[in-house]
């Protein structure tokens, strides 16, 4: 029997549809909670780009104050997020994204109202190593960048790293690759952000 | 064929052919994400998981399965146990998915599974073998964890994200990086080569295989 030619064939498909059946259940069983925890996600990075305070990480007290404070609008036909207090457009968020040291880094940026001020950043999604360039995602990082001022007369140069004149920022030190790609991306993007969305609201 | 006691097993498993510095394999991984206690300890114990239970199951099915076909059906085994890690992490632990999205998955082509599946789970009975992946795994862990002790000790000043060296402390930005894995790596080898001197000849065989 196990020298037949049929015989190894059929064990193949029958070990491979049992296994992928069982993942398949898996991923059923799990889809509703994966989709979920994603939107918690993208909640969280917003809220913290907006520096809109939370009084618990849960994600059913996220989402509730996600919903009481921004709001999603298509502006050009790209995706951007408002938050609003008592009617008053506290800033805008949008996405910003470029080529990291290793691949793609993806992340959201909010500026006021004015288009004058950087309110904050988050990086959703990137590769660069753990320890090194992955370090862009640490607090002390990001939190540099809130309340940066986006003045018009450095012509899209908003983020420089210090001790270069007019530095605003600390760069990663050992991480100067990711460091200055995600400066130039940052930069870019935001400056095409303002150019595209001022005078037009 | 009657399974080897336990206790052989883990003494196998953890020290006398320790994975990494006896039979080095799987020193790529070892390599990759020592750079973090944390890291370290969570790629361990998905390698334990996966490990032991692939090691069981093949173990279970190899009378039956055909000769010539069975690393297609190790490897098949292996993957579905390394998705479920990752689809169980993105479910209930979605922050520490996050934190080691792209090491769940180098799970896969770590040397160590398939070596154990192949050399062990083959030969021997289901409880044999399901201790055996937890040994390697274990062994595997410990030296990890040694690795990133020192690496990120030195490297961040830190021991699981705790700092331990003050302020008057400065990092050697070489020891997060590749370069400082590979000197870690060696000396811990070399230690512990040095320590169990015993056993020549096999040792000479490792280093031919």
């Amino acid at each position: 029997m196990k020298k037949s030619f049929i015989f190894p064939i059929l064990f193949m498909a029958l070990i491979t549809a049992f296994f992928t059946a069982i993942l398949a259940f898996l991923n059923y069983s799990t889809a509703d909670v994966i989709a979920f925890n994603q939107e918690t996600e993208l909640r969280r990075t917003l809220l913290y780009v907006f520096n809109i305070e939370t009084p618990s990480q849960e994600s059913k007290v996220v989402e509730e104050v996600f919903n009481k404070y921004i709001s999603e609008e298509a502006i050009n036909e790209k995706k951007v997020y408002i938050a609003k207090e008592d009617e008053n457009i506290i800033g805008y968020a949008f996405p910003i994204v470029g080529t990291g040291l290793w691949g793609t880094v993806e992340g959201f940026a909010a500026i006021s109202e004015d288009f004058s001020e950087l309110l904050g950043i988050d990086f959703v999604s990137h590769s660069e190593t753990p320890g090194l360039g992955g370090r862009i995602s640490e607090d002390w990082f990001k939190e540099q960048f809130r309340g940066l001022k986006l003045t018009e007369e450095n012509g899209g140069n908003y983020i420089i790293y210090k001790p270069s004149p007019g530095g605003n920022v600390d760069a990663i030190a050992g991480a100067t690759l990711t460091s200055k790609s995600v400066s130039n991306f940052m930069n870019q993007d935001i400056y095409r952000f303002i150019k595209e969305n001022k005078g037009g609201r | 064929m009657a399974g080897d006691s336990p206790k052989k097993i883990f003494i196998l498993g953890l020290w006398k052919d320790n994975p990494v510095f006896r039979q080095i394999i799987g020193i790529c991984s070892a390599l990759a994400v020592t750079n973090l206690m944390l890291n370290s300890l969570i790629m361990g114990l998905g390698l334990i998981f996966v490990t032991a239970f692939s090691e069981l199951t093949i173990s279970i099915i190899r009378t039956i399965t055909p000769k010539h076909i069975r690393m297609m059906v190790q490897v098949l085994i292996i993957s579905v146990f390394v998705i479920i890690v990752d689809i169980f992490l993105k479910a209930y632990y979605p922050e520490m998915s996050k934190a080691l999205g792209p090491y769940v998955g180098l799970i896969i082509t770590n040397c160590i599974i398939m070596g154990r599946c192949e050399a062990y789970a083959q030969k021997n009975p289901p409880l044999s073998s399901f201790l055996d992946g937890i040994a390697s795994g274990a062994g595997y862990t410990l030296v990890l964890l040694t690795i990133a002790f020192v690496r990120e000790l030195l490297g961040f000043g830190t021991i699981f994200g705790v700092k331990v060296l003050g302020d008057w402390w400065t990092n050697w930005t070489i020891m997060i990086m590749p370069p400082g894995a590979f000197f870690v790596l060696a000396v811990v080898i070399w230690i512990a080569r040095s320590i169990s001197s015993e056993d020549k000849e096999k040792e000479k065989e490792a280093v031919k295989a």
